[in-house]
Order: structure tokens, then sequence, then C-alpha cells
């Protein structure tokens, strides 16, 4: 890149006043050499005069009192519950938060997920033990489940012909749910 | 920035992976090695109040059943190989075989038998919540009733 | 004695809507400048102002004063020039004819130094290249040549580094110049 390129890149920057003073005097020695640069700063200056002249021009007839009436019927007139809620989650809801919302989301569900696979004993169907098959072999068996605690319960009551222990005391005090 | 920018995407990636790798409640899960199986064995009666502070830990479960009275006989934990099986010894001249049979969305199906001597009292197969119990209750003995907690715990 | 801004966003922040009002009065035309270099259409940009001082009042009590109040009712006033955009359905030729009769209207209300049949052409030319440039480096630009902003104070109200500022007006004006040197 030769010097003028460098220099015509720069000069945007200088007219802003954002160079630093080295370079800001390295611009004005060379422009007031060359001819060339410096036609480019005034085709600069002047594409920006134009465009500022456009908007001034047509910013001086705006009045303010009625621009003024325009924004106090704005403020006066009462809006409805959603267009407030519209415009709170168009300014809150941008697209980056949404774009980390998503998979945040995913993240705490799965997590979510494994915590209630993991955790022994959290409430649900899946904590009670579930009785797949059963043969008392001709006694009479209750299966019960209590639900404070979870738990499921195989009782065995005493048959007719007895065990060998006492059995009496223990038949009449089954347990009661 | 880049990077930064397509953070969030990558986020989403993982979670996927993440997902598909570790999910707990799964239809096709690796067995664990063994269960480890534990027998509470406990007297209960209704002859006086007592509840035995050693079974603090099953206040709740017990005191369901209604009786009176709470007394630890013994306590016996083993470990089990799948499919193969092992005999626990019950107050009264009874045993008990506990037989894992599968490992399937965080619950043990396992086989038990309860004998009286060389008769079959009772024959279930129960799936239990890894690290959970049931109760198989009601056999006579000394004036009470016996009340087996059995828990399993895959390893 | 005339009240800084930061004194009457205090007063509007405390109820008192001529102080508001004050503060409209002081940037009204500075607003609706930005916001008519962005459109590039009058009535458009007059409905987007009143709706940003409309909006600026809503929001008065969340200023913190950690900006400057011009800094901050320029930010309302791009983004909502921005939303406003992608709401546009208007063709390019619509555009056209719309800053054509913002230009009429100038040549009859302001002394154009401008104003002989060359100029005349520039100012379309540039119309239709500024319309050409996307949002972002439209926005330096007119924030620039209008106000004189910084690039720090540019950079704040757009959200972006000074660096990126730079860049932006940059490109922005190598294009510009591309299209009009002829008129130059």
């Amino acid at each position: 890149m030769n010097n003028c390129e460098t220099i015509r890149d720069s000069i945007g920057s200088w007219l802003d006043g954002e160079l630093s003073p080295s370079a800001s005097e390295s611009v004005r020695l060379h422009l007031a050499a060359c001819s060339d640069c410096s036609m480019a700063r005034q085709q600069l200056e002047k594409l920006q005069l134009v465009l500022k002249d456009q908007l001034v021009a047509q910013a001086a007839t705006i009045d303010f009192m009625p621009f003024w009436r325009g924004v106090q019927q704005r403020i006066n007139q009462k809006r409805a519950w959603h267009e407030d809620l519209f415009e709170w989650s168009r300014g809150f809801l941008t697209a980056p938060r949404i774009a980390w919302a998503v998979p945040a989301l995913i993240v705490l569900l799965l997590a979510l997920f494994s915590l209630d696979s993991y955790l022994p004993g959290r409430g649900g169907r899946d904590s009670f033990a579930s009785v797949e098959s059963i043969d008392a072999h001709g006694r009479s068996v209750a299966l019960l489940r209590e639900d404070q605690t979870k738990t499921t319960v195989i009782w065995l009551y005493q048959d007719q012909e007895g065990e060998n222990e006492t059995a009496e005391e223990a038949a009449k005090s089954g347990p009661t749910f | 920035m880049k990077l930064l920018k397509k953070l969030p995407s990558l986020v989403l990636l993982f979670s996927a992976l993440l997902f598909s790798a570790e999910r707990p409640g799964g239809t096709a899960e690796k067995n664990p090695q063994s269960v480890q199986v534990t027998i509470r064995t406990i007297l209960a009666g209704n002859k006086a109040d007592e509840f035995d502070a050693k079974l603090k830990g099953m206040e709740q479960q017990l005191k369901s059943l209604k009786y009176r009275s709470y007394r630890s006989l013994k306590d016996d934990s083993k470990t089990v190989p799948w499919q193969g099986s092992q005999t626990f010894d019950i107050p009264g001249g009874r045993t008990l075989t506990v037989a894992p049979q599968e490992f399937q969305d965080n619950r043990i199906a396992v086989k038990i038998r309860l004998t009286q001597g060389e008769k079959p009292v009772v024959d279930t197969t129960v799936k239990i919540p890894n690290k959970g119990n049931f109760i198989l209750g009601g056999p006579a003995h000394e004036g009470g009733v016996l009340v087996l907690s059995i828990s399993a715990a895959a390893q | 004695m005339e009240l800084s801004d930061s004194e009457l966003v205090k007063k509007s922040q405390a109820g008192e809507t001529s102080a508001f009002q004050e503060l409209v009065s002081r940037y009204h035309q500075k607003v609706f400048m930005v916001i008519l270099g962005l459109l590039r259409n009058r009535e458009d940009a007059l409905e987007v102002a009143q709706e940003t001082f409309f909006r600026a009042f809503r929001k008065i009590n969340s200023f913190q004063g950690g900006s400057s109040f011009y800094t901050w009712i320029y930010r309302i006033a791009v983004n909502m020039s921005i939303d406003a955009q992608r709401r546009q359905k208007r063709n390019p030729l619509d555009f056209r004819e719309s800053m054509d009769d913002v230009m009429a209207a100038q040549n009859e209300v302001a002394k154009d130094p401008f104003a002989d049949v060359h100029d005349k052409e520039l100012r379309e030319k540039l119309n239709r290249a500024i319309n050409d440039l996307t949002p972002d480096h439209k926005a330096v630009i007119v924030l620039r040549t209008i106000e004189g902003l910084s690039y720090k104070d540019i950079g704040e109200i757009l959200g972006c580094s000074e660096g990126t500022v730079m860049s932006r007006l940059h490109y922005a004006r190598k294009k510009l110049q591309d299209k009009l040197r002829a008129f130059l």
C-alpha cells in the first residue's frame, strides 16, 4: 500500500479529530503537499456537507409545539396491557438472550430429569417396589402400598393348620393399614 | 468473538450429546456388576409398647403396620451376583433365597423364595427401586410376627 | 439560569412533565435528523421521533445517568429506526420519491447553496447511495455527520467498540465516494 492510499484511508478519521497528534500531523503535511489527496479530502468534506445540509434543512421545518403535542398525545393515551407486555418483551427478549436461553433451558431440563432418576425415594409411582408375580402356595396373601412412606408390603397370613410358632397371637394382630 | 457467537450452538450440541450418552431411564442399559442385598429381620408384636432404637431409620415404614412393638432380631447383608443367588437364615427355621434377575430403569428385579424348612412359603418376583426396599411380613415367631425388610443396591 | 440535562432528567423522574418538555425542546430536531438520515422518509421520521420521546418518557426512571442524556436518547432513536426499517414495506422507488419531496420542500423553505441541477442530481444519487448502505453503516455515517459525535459516543449509542465505529465509517464513506465521485 503506498503512502497516498494510507493517507486517504485516514482522511475521514483526521477530519473527525480521532487520530493521534503524530498521525494527525503526518496527514496534514501530506495533504498540504499532495493535490490528489487534497482533492479526496475536499470530496469527503463536500459529501458530508451535502448530507448534513439536507437533514438540517428538514429539521428546521419541524415546529416544536405540534411535535410536543404528538408526544403528549402518546403519553396521555391509555395503552392496552398487552401492548406494554409486547414492548417489554421486545426490549428484554433480545436475540442473544433467546439464543442463550434455549440451550440453558435444555440443560436445566436434563438436570431435572437426571435428578429425578438418581435421588432415591423421590415421590411418584416409580419409588414403590412393584410385585411382578407371587405364589403363596395356598396361603392367603395381601399386597399393600403405604403411600406416606412409599412402601410395598407383602403380607402372609397364617394358614389354617398354623405354623410351629404360637400363631394365635400373630393371627389376631395382623397389620391394619 | 466468533467463538462467543457460536457458544449457544455449542452448548446445544453438548446438551444433545450429554442427553444421548447419559440417560439413566434408557431401555438398553448395561447391568451393574452385582447387587448388595440387605435383609433386616424384625419381630413385631402387641404385648408391649417398644421401639428398638436400631430401627430408627425405618420408623415410619414399620409404624404403618400398626403393631405396638418392634425389635430388631438380625441384620444381614450379602453381595449377590447377577443370575446368581444367596441364601439368608431367617429365625424360626426359615430360609430366604434372593436371586437378582435384571437391572432396568434404575430398578432391580429380584426373585425371592421364603421357605420353612424344605417347604416353600412364598415365591415372588419384585422390582425394587435401586437402593430401595420392600417389606415381607407375617410369619409367626415368638408370640409376634416376623417382618423382613428386603433392600437391594446395584454395584 | 438554564438547567443542565441531568437536572432536567432528575425533575422528569420526579414527575415534572415541564422538565421533560424542555428536554424534548432541546433535542427534538437533532433526534429527527438522525431518524430522517436512517429512514429517508419525512413522515416516518416524524412518527418515529415522537415515539422515541414517548418511549424515553416511559423509561425515564430507568435512566441512571451512566451515559449522557443525548447518547441515551440517540440510542433509543437508532433502535426504533432500525425497527421501523424492518417494518417498512415500501419499495426503493418510493424511497426516492419521498426524498425528492424532501428536497423540493428544502428548496422552497431554505436558502440552498446547492440549488443548481448538478447538486440536485448529487443529492438524488446521495439518497440512493445511503439507502444502499446497511443499517449499521447508515447509523455511523448519520451520527457522525449530523452531530459530529466522537467515535466513543457513537460506539456507546450503537453498542460497539470505537474500532468498529472507525471501520464502519471508513467503509461507508468509501462506498459513498465511489458511487458519487463524478458528482463531488
